[in-house]
């Protein structure tokens, strides 16, 4: 232990004050929406964000994956990535022309449980920039060249990902935590064999099924006031799809636990997935996760971080993270560790994992419980992190209220139940393993830690 | 003390909004509060209140980036980032982030060419312990720093090196770049990252001396946003900063313009990556001068957008890019950085896609930006700067940045305008003097077949 420095350029060291207290918290709750129903039946959530100028407005769209015949995975990213690439009116240049004049951002996000189109604009131009997005998710031209151009550039962004290590141990992970051969295991936007057999008549006989107004929500948050109604009732309120199918979202089912590599010749990481089968937020034992994965993986001083990368130095961050899905969901410790060391790593990270002879304490769920209390009010103060919010909720079926019920479960919580919870989950000796990495070097170490039965893998 | 305002400091009733009038023009100018004030020592405290949502801002820019470091020594302004979440005379290692994530605070720190900064934004409960953390660090970080935590981080920050940069398709980009578009022992020569030789090589002596040199109140701006009125923020920051002794401060780092490229320099590299990939680079006018205001929009028109030229042409039209950009990167020591590329499609050579990506460089001139491209990329521009103020967070970071390099925090409301006032005629000169296709540097990656190594040829310097 080398003695910190005794002297200081001044002549004595500035005399501070004692440290000061935290003053609570004043008190917060999550924004209410008014609803209201078109006459299409599509649902109007509006958040009124008084100074919020950048209008938020998020179409969720009822649009499971299930709705995806296996031979056409992808077909939904596809369709919806192909919608504001020109529509009956105008062509793709003067589509994108008028919504970029408008000062509208554009962009989507395909999920397991359904689709979100996502438009962000200045308040003063928001009647434009809906007319475009009804024009888009309504009347999208889908012309050939352009989803065979989006299929192209999906195959690209696919060998973009294999290359990319936290990527590609990503990918091998939902391979193996999730049900072997079924749709989780593979990448939501599609893999290639089946992106490849898209074409423009499939893109549009996917979208006349399955895009319409029954089960829609339309999220519009900003500063904006009753006209909204009679706004999105002009522009969306006359989208009729008679013939629109409804699907079952379908919930995922646990695959058999395995340990892979991804080999990656010369890499100077190994890239760390390792994890397992999870829950929801609509499981008793969510809160209790929650509280357990910030004080394990989730607080920069979490038991993980603060011996891997504050003690060791072994990686600039590691986390654990629980990510749920509509019903179920995953967990998994992450981060990028120097090759030399990943099976030290892998053997620490497993002790840190168990809470057997090191219970959680009532000041971890106390720091847990404030920091999730704080956070909020920032994290949900602008109008597009209260339309992600609502987002989230309406894909999830989720209450108006949820993020104040889950601060309200949070404060449940006690030492033990969150061990409980976490417990029923997390075990650490039984481990879902992915890396990415240099299996030359890292099989060894691997196996060495433990996963005897590592398995090199290739993404092809 | 002394005490400067701009600004109006009359608090409103509903605050965060920024916005002003309801007429086109009079909204490209916005009414954020902006009071300043500068401590005894030195320290220049700007407040802005917004009392919204409860929560504070606390924003501190330290005149310090990677143009500042020592030949040998670079990467050190971050590795020195890292160091400052170590402790200090009444605050353990890593307790930084240990008391304020329980008080609800979101912690981070990032160093880049032209500056350090540390921000925390929390409930406003804890605005006393957020000043008191950053006083303590400023005033009192030698006294605990030692040789395991200086280890400790540097083989934190080579992992990090590792995971960014040295572990992923197209990770040395920068490297390659900036040293095609400044001159050896330029200040913009090398990344913020640093080399890992340098690293290595880094001693904790080296980090007394970067704190002596450049950590005190007058090399530093404070800004606090949220819910605390002016005065009491000037409050508290007197009472949590005086304390803390002025510094010699630095003499401020002047690096003269350099002139556009000649030569057309280029680097052909072959390296494990999944496309080939094009980077054509200029040299541009310092940030915030009228021609790199300009610059910034023909970019935006050239490769940002779905309406952009590149994107219209080379990704749909001709469809021989998978992707495509144009970015100016503003800098202030003397020239910045203009970017211009795209990832060729499978089958396209990386020469077919460079001549194409010169084509429409030249076409800006040939077919000069249109008044009605010149309004998009002003569109564009007003919806990311609005967002960027929306938050008390990056409003406070966008008031300490403008103090710091602009000596005008009030900026935050008339930047906007600035840019709107450019006129396509500007547009089209701007490229005339700084941004022609016999100006570029380029940088062409090739794939490397499955059993080959990377090798790299350079020309043109």
């Amino acid at each position: 232990m080398t003695q910190p420095e005794q002297h200081h350029d001044h002549l004595q060291l500035p005399v501070f004050g004692p440290r000061p207290e935290i003053a609570p918290p004043r008190p917060w709750s999550f924004p209410k929406p008014v609803r209201s129903e078109l006459d299409n039946g599509i649902e109007l959530i509006n958040y009124r964000l008084p100074g919020q100028h950048v209008v938020s407005v998020n179409l969720v769209l009822d649009l499971p994956l299930a709705a995806e015949s296996r031979e056409l995975e992808g077909i939904a990213a596809i369709t919806s990535r192909t919608l504001d690439e020109g529509t009956e009116s105008h062509s793709t240049d003067e589509f994108a022309e008028l919504l970029e004049s408008a000062g509208a951002g554009f962009g989507l996000d395909v999920t397991s449980a359904g689709v979100q189109l996502v438009v962000d604009v200045p308040d003063r131009r928001l009647d434009p920039a809906l007319e475009l997005l009804a024009e888009a998710v309504i009347t999208p031209a889908l012309a050939e060249g352009d989803v065979d151009r989006q299929v192209q550039l999906r195959l690209a962004e696919i060998e973009q990902a294999r290359a990319n290590p936290s990527q590609a141990a990503a990918i091998a992970f939902r391979r193996t935590v999730f049900a072997e051969g079924s749709r989780y295991s593979r990448m939501t936007e599609g893999e290639p064999d089946t992106v490849a057999a898209i074409t423009s008549d499939a893109a549009r006989r996917f979208h006349s099924e399955h895009f319409g107004p029954r089960g829609a929500k339309l999220i519009i948050a900003g500063d904006v006031g009753d006209e909204i109604e009679a706004l999105a009732g002009k522009h969306f309120g006359g989208w009729q799809v008679p013939e629109q199918s409804t699907v079952a979202y379908q919930p995922p089912q646990p695959g058999r636990r395995r340990a892979v590599i991804v080999h990656r010749p010369g890499a100077v990481q190994a890239d760390l997935q390792l994890g397992g089968f999870g829950i929801d937020r609509g499981d008793p034992r969510w809160a209790d996760v929650s509280i357990a994965s910030y004080i394990m993986g989730g607080a920069f001083l979490s038991r993980l971080n603060s011996v891997l990368r504050e003690e060791l130095g072994y990686t600039y961050g590691v986390r654990l993270g629980f990510t749920p899905l509509r019903s179920g969901g995953t967990f998994a410790v992450s981060g990028s560790f120097r090759t030399e060391v990943i099976g030290d790593a892998l053997r620490r990270t497993k002790e840190l994992l168990s809470v057997a002879d090191r219970p959680f304490t009532a000041d971890e769920v106390s720091d847990a419980v404030t920091y999730f209390t704080g956070i909020s009010p920032l994290r949900y103060a602008t109008a597009d992190g209260v339309a992600d919010q609502a987002a989230v909720q309406a894909l999830a079926g989720l209450p108006d209220d949820y993020p104040d019920r889950r601060l309200a479960a949070l404060r449940q919580v006690t030492p033990e139940s969150a061990a409980a919870a976490y417990q029923s989950l997390v075990d650490p000796e039984n481990l879902t393993l992915a890396i990415a990495g240099d299996a030359d070097k890292i099989a060894e170490p691997i196996k060495d830690a433990g996963f005897t039965d590592v398995e090199v893998i290739t993404l092809d | 003390m002394t005490e400067a305002s701009a600004g109006r400091l009359a608090e409103r009733d509903r605050a965060g909004n920024g916005r002003t009038g309801t007429g086109d023009r009079e909204q490209l100018l916005l009414d954020y509060p902006v009071a300043e004030r500068v401590l005894d020592n030195g320290l220049r405290v700007i407040a802005s209140p917004d009392h919204a949502g409860g929560s504070v801002a606390v924003n501190l820019w330290y005149n310090v980036g990677s143009r500042h470091e020592e030949p040998g020594r670079t990467g050190f302004a971050h590795l020195f980032e890292h160091l400052m979440f170590q402790g200090s005379a009444n605050v353990a290692s890593a307790e930084h982030f240990g008391l304020l994530q329980p008080a609800g605070a979101s912690v981070n720190a990032t160093t880049w060419f032209d500056r350090t900064n540390y921000f925390e934004a929390l409930p406003a409960g804890g605005l006393d312990l957020a000043l008191w953390l950053e006083a303590d660090r400023m005033g009192t970080l030698l006294t605990a720093l030692t040789a395991e935590n200086f280890e400790n981080q540097r083989e934190v920050v080579k992992e990090e090196k590792r995971q960014r940069y040295d572990n992923v398709p197209y990770g040395n980009v920068i490297e390659l770049i900036i040293g095609q578009v400044f001159p050896p022992g330029h200040p913009y020569s090398h990344t913020v990252i640093g080399s890992m030789e340098d690293l290595n090589a880094a001693e904790v002596e080296d980090a007394r001396n970067f704190f002596r040199r450049f950590y005190m109140p007058n090399n530093a701006v404070l800004s606090i946003v949220g819910d605390v009125d002016v005065e009491t923020a000037f409050a508290k920051a007197e009472q949590y900063f005086s304390p803390i002794p002025a510094g010699d401060r630095p003499a401020e780092l002047i690096t003269a313009e350099l002139p556009p490229l000649t030569g057309l320099p280029r680097i052909e590299t072959t390296e494990v990556v999944p496309s080939e990939a094009v980077y054509l680079t200029w040299r541009l006018p310092a940030d915030r001068t009228p021609h790199f205001d300009a610059l910034e929009l023909a970019f935006g028109i050239l490769g940002q957008g779905q309406s952009s030229r590149l994107i219209k042409r080379l990704v749909r039209g001709r469809e021989i890019a998978e992707s495509t950009f144009a970015s100016a990167m503003g800098l202030v020591g003397g020239n910045s950085l203009g970017m211009v590329g795209g990832r060729a499609r499978s089958g396209v050579s990386p020469e077919e896609l460079e001549q194409a990506l010169v084509d429409e460089v030249e076409r800006l001139i040939s077919e000069p930006p249109s008044e009605a491209e010149v309004e998009r990329a002003k569109a564009q521009t007003e919806r990311h700067w609005m967002h960027e103020l929306a938050r008390i967070d990056s409003r406070a970071d966008q008031l300490s940045g403008f103090a710091t390099l602009y000596d005008d925090p009030n900026l935050i409301n008339t930047r906007f305008a600035e840019i709107a006032a450019v006129t396509p005629d500007q547009v089209s000169a701007a490229i005339e003097a700084w941004f022609t296709a016999d100006q570029r540097a380029t940088l062409i990656y090739r794939r490397a077949a499955d059993d080959q190594t990377a090798a790299s040829t350079e020309d043109g310097r």
